[in-house]
């Protein structure tokens, strides 16, 4: 018997209007992703990867189709409903980091955690634990302006993982960094997917942040052009 | 919904540190906030004060019999032949009487008189001519200098208020009044109620000097008791010859409060309120402005799971804490300057009558209120905004 994929879309279609006028982003995406894969997504402007990790976040719903993570229908569910699953299985990398300004590392980390029954000194814990685990043991007071770029993504990577999610959405998190900071967050991607078995959807435009990922995908006008897998 | 106490927490503690990146605009609200409780509690504490001289000058143990048909001093008559058929009535007829079994009364004429001096100008006063008794019925009048007017003497005790003002009523001096020189012989205290803007005198001696002989506009009697006042009534409606109407001292001051009270809140609420409606329109500009500012922010927690409720009571609960600082500023700046600040308008019988602004507890209830109501009504629509902000702000923003 097959295993079911951890992420599986079929048929999605979605769309806006502008104005007047329907501008049609999937007529028909379909998409299987397995559980502890690293994808990176490729495409140019407008092909639709911004959309895609919208969909898979539950930020946005699919006009029809099916979009299952984790078993989950997202596309059945109600926004309050997609909000309490996402607070639950999944974390998010922004390209922009966005740490709140006005709370320290540490505060900013133990944000996802304020959403679970978790005691405050368990959940100070979990928050020492992975600012360790990111290579920021004992900067957890820090506040995020005085952090380097490398250093705020690795504070928004913890962020992330704080939870002990199965999966991680990246936005294009190298987008914003320079080559050496850029190269330690895909190593922590990769590692976090090797070493905890986290399932990983990366939307990137740099082919090497993407050679990192096990698994590439092109997308342009709405359609999977091409895929390659690592050696 | 998950934890949604923790969640709020720690959104209204990011949006409340996230305050001075936006000082500039926050302040202008808060400020504005002020300035409307500044101006209401200026009304407030002038109707409130006005309302205190007045009713705190009033008892309920005595009573004023007025005459003519009037229930006012001014223009009330009470002809000689009726006082003496009250002080020559026997038994019950609710009225205390002295040692000798005589009613407790005082004749009285109150006659506005000119004085001016550098300090407070050309005011009319109202100079009380009255029998030795007079003082004796008003409760809570002490002497604060001097002893009170002999009878038949040129002399005059002078109210608190009015003393303060004029320098020219101090214990000692001469002061010309009409036609006749008075001495000033003391000062009197009253508690800051309308007694303190008079000047009294023997009730013969007024009446000579300003030529109204055998003239008295009112009467004051202790009452005997509860329901006092009922049989003073009964026993007056026997005089048919004259009408006369008895009135309890506090109801009588309190009716003459009233209007003008009613008029300066009339004056202030119109005012205030559509300074508030000015400031509720700045609050959300001034919200819109710090939802517009922390778009990502917002949209990021909720993005990580956090409620839109959060989202909306942070905001509501920072437009509120703005107007609360507000409030205080407002009420502080109040207080500093209208609490105890002394005023005057013309009150009954045409004369100047003095009182202090009073930010009671009443005003300050009043004023806190309508400042917090413009951070309340004026977050309400931001913080709706706040939880209609689209997440995928937050995927793509530069935080």
């Amino acid at each position: 018997m097959t295993e079911r994929p951890y992420i599986a879309l079929k048929g999605v279609r979605k769309g806006y209007r502008l104005g007047e006028q329907a501008i049609p982003i999937f007529a028909d995406l379909n998409l299987d992703i397995p559980r502890g894969d690293f994808v990176a997504i490729m495409g140019p402007s407008g092909s639709g990867k911004s959309t895609l990790l919208n969909m898979l976040a539950g930020v946005e719903s699919a006009d029809a189709g099916e979009v299952s993570i984790g078993g989950a229908r997202l596309d059945l569910m109600g926004e309050a409903a997609r909000s309490a699953w996402r607070a639950g299985n999944m974390g998010i990398v922004f390209q922009f980091y966005n740490l709140l300004p006005m709370l320290n590392a540490a505060e900013n980390v133990e944000l996802p955690l304020l959403l679970r029954p978790i005691p405050a000194r368990e959940r100070r814990a979990r928050v020492e634990r992975v600012l360790d685990l990111v290579g920021l043991a004992g900067r957890g007071k820090q506040y995020p302006g005085l952090m380097s770029g490398g250093q705020q993504q690795r504070v928004g990577i913890a962020r992330a993982i704080a939870t002990d999610p199965d999966l991680l959405l990246c936005d294009e998190p190298t987008g914003d960094l320079d080559r050496a900071s850029a190269d330690d967050v895909l190593d922590m991607l990769r590692l976090l997917n090797r070493e905890l078995g986290k399932t990983i959807v990366m939307v990137t435009h740099d082919p090497r942040a993407a050679s990192h990922a096990q698994r590439t995908l092109h997308l342009d006008k709405g359609h999977f052009i091409e895929e390659r897998r690592a050696a | 919904m998950l934890f949604p106490f923790r969640q709020t927490r720690v959104m209204i503690r990011a949006n409340l540190l996230s305050l001075p990146r936006w000082m500039a605009i926050a302040t202008s609200m808060v400020f504005s906030v002020a300035l409307v409780v500044l101006v209401l509690a200026g009304f407030l504490s002038m109707a409130a004060g006005f309302e205190r001289a007045l009713t705190s000058a009033g008892s309920r143990s005595v009573a004023v019999i007025l005459g003519g048909g009037t229930n006012q001093e001014t223009g009330s008559d009470i002809p000689a032949a009726v006082i003496r058929t009250i002080e020559a009535m026997r038994g019950d007829i609710g009225v205390a009487r002295d040692a000798a079994g005589n009613p407790a009364l005082s004749r009285e004429i109150v006659v506005p008189v000119e004085l001016s001096n550098d300090q407070a100008g050309a005011k009319m006063l109202a100079l009380r001519g009255m029998d030795p008794t007079g003082p004796a019925l008003r409760d809570g009048v002490a002497l604060t200098a001097g002893r009170f007017a002999r009878p038949g003497a040129r002399e005059i005790v002078v109210g608190d208020s009015i003393a303060r003002a004029f320098a020219a009523l101090a214990v000692g001096r001469e002061v010309r009044l009409g036609a006749v020189t008075f001495t000033v012989v003391g000062h009197f205290s009253s508690g800051g109620s309308a007694f303190e803007s008079e000047l009294w005198a023997d009730l013969d001696v007024v009446r000579s000097a300003f030529d109204r002989q055998g003239e008295v506009q009112s009467v004051r009697v202790r009452l005997d008791g509860a329901g006092g006042i009922d049989r003073l009534r009964s026993a007056l409606g026997g005089l048919t010859a004259t009408p006369l109407v008895a009135v309890v001292e506090a109801d009588l001051y309190a009716a003459q409060s009233a209007g003008t009270a009613t008029l300066i809140r009339l004056f202030g609420w119109p005012i205030a309120l559509l300074m508030a409606l000015g400031a509720t329109a700045g609050a959300i500009n001034t919200m819109m402005s710090s939802v517009s500012d922390r778009t990502v922010e917002i949209a990021t927690v909720r993005a990580l799971g956090f409620s839109r409720l959060s989202a909306f009571v942070a905001t509501w609960v920072e437009a509120a804490v703005l107007s609360a600082i507000g409030v205080a500023i407002g009420l502080a700046a109040s207080w500093l300057i209208f609490n105890g600040w002394q005023a005057s308008t013309v009150g009954a019988n045409n004369a100047s009558l003095s009182f202090r602004l009073t930010l009671d507890g009443g005003v300050l209830l009043t004023t806190a209120l309508l400042g917090l109501a413009i951070g309340v009504v004026g977050g309400a629509l931001p913080a709706v905004a706040a939880t209609r902000l689209p997440l995928t702000a937050a995927l793509r923003a530069r935080g």
